[in-house]
């Protein structure tokens, strides 16, 4: 085991460099601790002895009034007393005090504070009141600010060892950056990960936010040489396009790309509840959530169990090339799960080269399976795990390994995991992804501590492995993707905004809403306002039959269930007959002055009905939706969303992308259905959303599809006004 | 403005109870930030006090009162 180079990481970093005075919260060299006690097990007091037993590599000054030392350290009335400059304060005085202290440290020229103390936003007015002056505060001195109500930050770097926060031990150096808005969540994190001996580069608990917010600290994390994986758990996102951005640059986009994952807590669909619309109904903060990640580039998980499997893998191993995995077990319902679970995830079980069979066959027993998944018996030992994981990484055909380790009777756990090890270090520059499931807990536990110390990745068990690489295989789908830019079509921009601005808030009439659409280039059909029985009879003969008849009339939202349609009239005839029916059950409704008239159209020739829609979510902005549309929109919940303005890639994945897309690219032989025009239709509403802020919803429901080729036309609209 | 009489008896008990000299314990100074009350010393002080001058202080809004000379009125307007 001599051989093997632990705690390596898998990738060349470039080097850290200051960002935005943060360098003065992660790495000072002299730090005032404002409100010290000497009473173990509190805060003010831990926080202190934090910093001394995490060996900071820099001078700590306590500031406790009327106290000669705390923990064998002289200390200071006040900060002004200090004779030395001071990089960084972190504030423990009571929340209500917290304003004197921190004035002093500007007067004492500080960089920055990490305010633990509570007692501000989270405590209503008063506290939100004093949240605004401490902010003022450090903004004017151009001082940074971590919290207030915070855990506080971690710096594992051996060259700054700061743990400054009141956690109970120092996490041991890793790649793995965390942030969390939750100050408790990152106790139990940290233990946690401790338990599994997953190290941290840094660790920040964000608070309040009163300054610093987790877009600043991305920003940090991603210059961060110690960093190569971001971890986040956020409970509300402010700043949103920007966090987008920023997230979209550093997952993908610049020279060294870092994953970054998240949990995103609190998930309720509240704040769609009061929308009037298919698209606002849809659009609970959950997926407008998803959608955000979805187009960043982050990782969303789901438990910070999933978040860590995945951080272990993005940070220790090399990404997968592919999709194709190679399992190896010792046991068959094991492997038999696992398969089960690649072949669900969307991985594939490649065949191996004949190379590779034969080597297997040569070096594990007739009964052995030298297959994918390749089981070598419940008795076999650590040279046959050798042989096969050998024989798999050095095949073509395969991106990355899985080994299973049940433990029997005859199973060296140990040597088997040191021999995985050896194995992982003669293939280190062969850009495979290798990691084990020993199942069990107790008999593979020493195994486990060898693979960890080794950083391969273990999950207790196999379908969290697969969960992990599936993660990994589509991180290297982002950053190998199509890169495509936004279309902008030309468009009659002067017409709609001419027709949005002389609408009042609430809905636009059909006609106008139809306006709206026909000045961004949808395929809507000709129609006339008819207000008299012979308008309509007269346009139904120029437009052509059959024809449709719709309600007019602003207060009538719903225009079937008050028999407001009328479809299929062949004649002039039926047109005259449905006019005066439809008009008498009309005026039961509304009163004669709210009746605008009665549109009447063609019928549009039948197809695939899509809903296309648009909402505004209060941090992103508008939303795009589509998804399979008519009556039955809400029943399957097949929709997908994105935040505008969204590219052309995004614009076939959306298409490409739902549950039911076999529905549209044609079942039993049916034809396959227009998506490029459905395509076309989604990029020109971005475009259109992203025009008009004052568009608050907008359905169209349904987009009817024809046959490839043969475009889409809009069947019915509503679009709501609000400024 | 305290009377003088509740300042002096305040400033002995602050002085008492945080292990200060009373010479050195002015009205404008803050118990924590000024004169290290901990916590669990500022809720000795309100019993203090409680206990030298025969009132009940509402906890909550005794805690919110940041200065020695602050403590004195609050306390005045009860006796």
């Amino acid at each position: 085991m001599a051989t093997l180079s632990p705690n390596v990481p898998t990738q060349t970093l470039p080097r850290q460099v200051s960002a935005n005075g943060m360098d003065a919260i992660f790495s000072p060299q002299s730090i005032a601790v404002l409100g010290v006690t000497n009473t173990a097990g509190t805060v003010p007091h831990d926080i202190f002895v934090n910093l001394l037993s995490g060996r900071f590599n820099g001078v700590v000054y306590p500031v406790a009034p009327r106290k000669k030392h705390i923990a064998g350290v002289r200390a200071y009335d006040y900060v002004l007393d200090i004779p030395d400059p001071i990089d960084l304060a972190i504030l423990v005085f009571p929340g209500n005090v917290c304003e004197l202290a921190l004035q002093q440290c500007v007067e004492k020229g500080i960089r920055a504070a990490i305010i633990i103390s509570a007692g501000f936003r989270e405590v209503g007015p008063a506290g939100a009141a004093r949240e605004q002056r401490i902010r003022a505060m450090a903004a004017e001195a151009g001082m940074r600010l971590i919290g207030p109500n915070c855990l506080g930050v971690i710096n594992t770097d051996p060259a700054v060892r700061l743990n400054a926060s009141f956690a109970r031990a120092m996490p041991a150096p890793g790649h793995i950056g965390f942030l969390s808005q939750s100050g408790a969540l990152c106790t139990a994190v940290l233990d946690y990960a401790a338990g599994k001996n997953i190290g941290f580069s840094k660790f920040v608990s964000l608070g309040n936010k009163a300054d610093v917010s987790e877009i600043d600290l991305l920003r940090y994390l991603a210059d961060d040489a110690e960093t190569s994986v971001i971890l986040m758990y956020l409970e509300e996102m402010s700043r949103g396009y920007e966090l987008m951005e920023v997230a979209h640059r550093i997952s993908g986009e610049n020279d060294h790309p870092k994953p970054i994952l998240a949990i995103k807590g609190g998930r309720t669909a509240a704040g769609a509840a009061a929308a009037q619309s298919h698209t606002g109904a849809l659009a609970s903060s959950d997926v407008v959530c998803d959608a955000v990640m979805r187009q960043s580039g982050i990782i969303r998980c789901n438990s910070i169990e999933e978040m860590f499997n995945t951080a272990q893998l993005l940070a220790y191993q090399p990404l997968p090339r592919g999709p194709r995995l190679a399992i190896i077990t010792n046991a068959g319902g094991p492997g038999v799960m696992a398969t089960d679970a690649a072949v669900d995830r969307g991985l594939q079980l490649p065949s191996f080269s004949e190379d590779t069979t034969r080597k297997l066959a040569a070096a594990l027993p007739a009964a052995a399976n030298i297959k994918n998944p390749v089981d070598v018996i419940g008795d076999a030992r650590d040279d046959r795990y050798v042989a096969a994981l050998q024989a798999v990484l050095d095949d073509d055909n395969v991106d990355m390994a899985l080994v299973i380790l049940t433990p029997q009777s005859m199973t060296n756990i140990n040597a088997i995991a040191e021999a995985v090890c050896r194995v992982r270090g003669q293939f280190a520059d062969a850009g495979k992804t290798l990691v084990c499931s020993f199942m069990g807990a107790k008999d593979v536990a020493a195994g486990i501590r060898i693979l960890q110390e080794y950083r391969i990745p273990h999950y207790l068990l196999p379908e969290w492995a697969v969960d992990a690489l599936r993660d990994g295989v589509r991180y290297r789908r982002w950053l190998e993707r199509e890169r495509t830019g936004v279309k902008r079509f030309p468009v009659d921009q002067a017409r709609a905004a001419a027709v949005i601005a002389e609408a009042a808030d609430g809905y636009l009439t059909e006609p106008q809403a139809l306006a709206v659409l026909d000045a961004y280039g949808f395929p809507v059909v000709e129609h006339t306002l008819a207000t008299s029985v012979d308008e309509a009879v007269a346009a139904a003969r120029r437009l052509g039959f059959p024809v449709v008849l719709r309600v007019v009339a602003p207060k009538i939202i719903h225009k079937f269930d008050v028999k407001g349609v009328v479809l299929n009239l062949q004649n002039a005839d039926e047109v005259r007959s449905a006019y005066a029916t439809m008009r008498a059950n009309l005026l039961e409704h509304v009163a004669p002055e709210d009746l605008l008239g009665i549109l009447v159209r063609p019928m549009i020739p039948a197809g695939k009905e899509v809903i296309l829609g648009v909402s505004r979510d209060p941090v992103f902005g508008h939303v795009l939706m589509f998804g399979l549309g008519g009556i039955y929109v809400e029943a399957f919940k097949d929709v997908t969303f994105r935040v505008i303005p969204i590219r052309e890639a995004a614009a076939r994945n959306m298409v490409r992308g739902l549950r039911l897309s076999s529905v549209l690219q044609g079942l039993r032989g049916e034809k396959p259905s227009d998506l490029d025009a459905i395509e076309q239709a989604l990029k020109r509403l971005s475009q259109l959303a992203a025009d008009f802020p004052a568009i608050a919803e907008l359905d169209i429901n349904p987009l009817i599809v024809h046959p490839a080729g043969e475009g889409c036309h809009v069947a019915d609209v509503r679009i709501r006004v609000q400024r | 403005m305290a009377n003088k009489d509740v300042l002096d008896r305040v400033i002995k008990v602050t002085a008492r109870v945080l292990n200060l000299d009373p010479g050195e314990i002015r009205p404008e100074h803050s118990f924590s930030f000024d004169l290290g009350a901990e916590s669990v010393q500022s809720v000795e002080l309100i019993a203090a006090f409680e206990e030298e001058f025969g009132i009940e202080m509402d906890e909550d809004a005794a805690l919110a009162v940041e200065r020695v000379g602050a403590a004195a009125d609050f306390i005045g307007k009860q006796l």
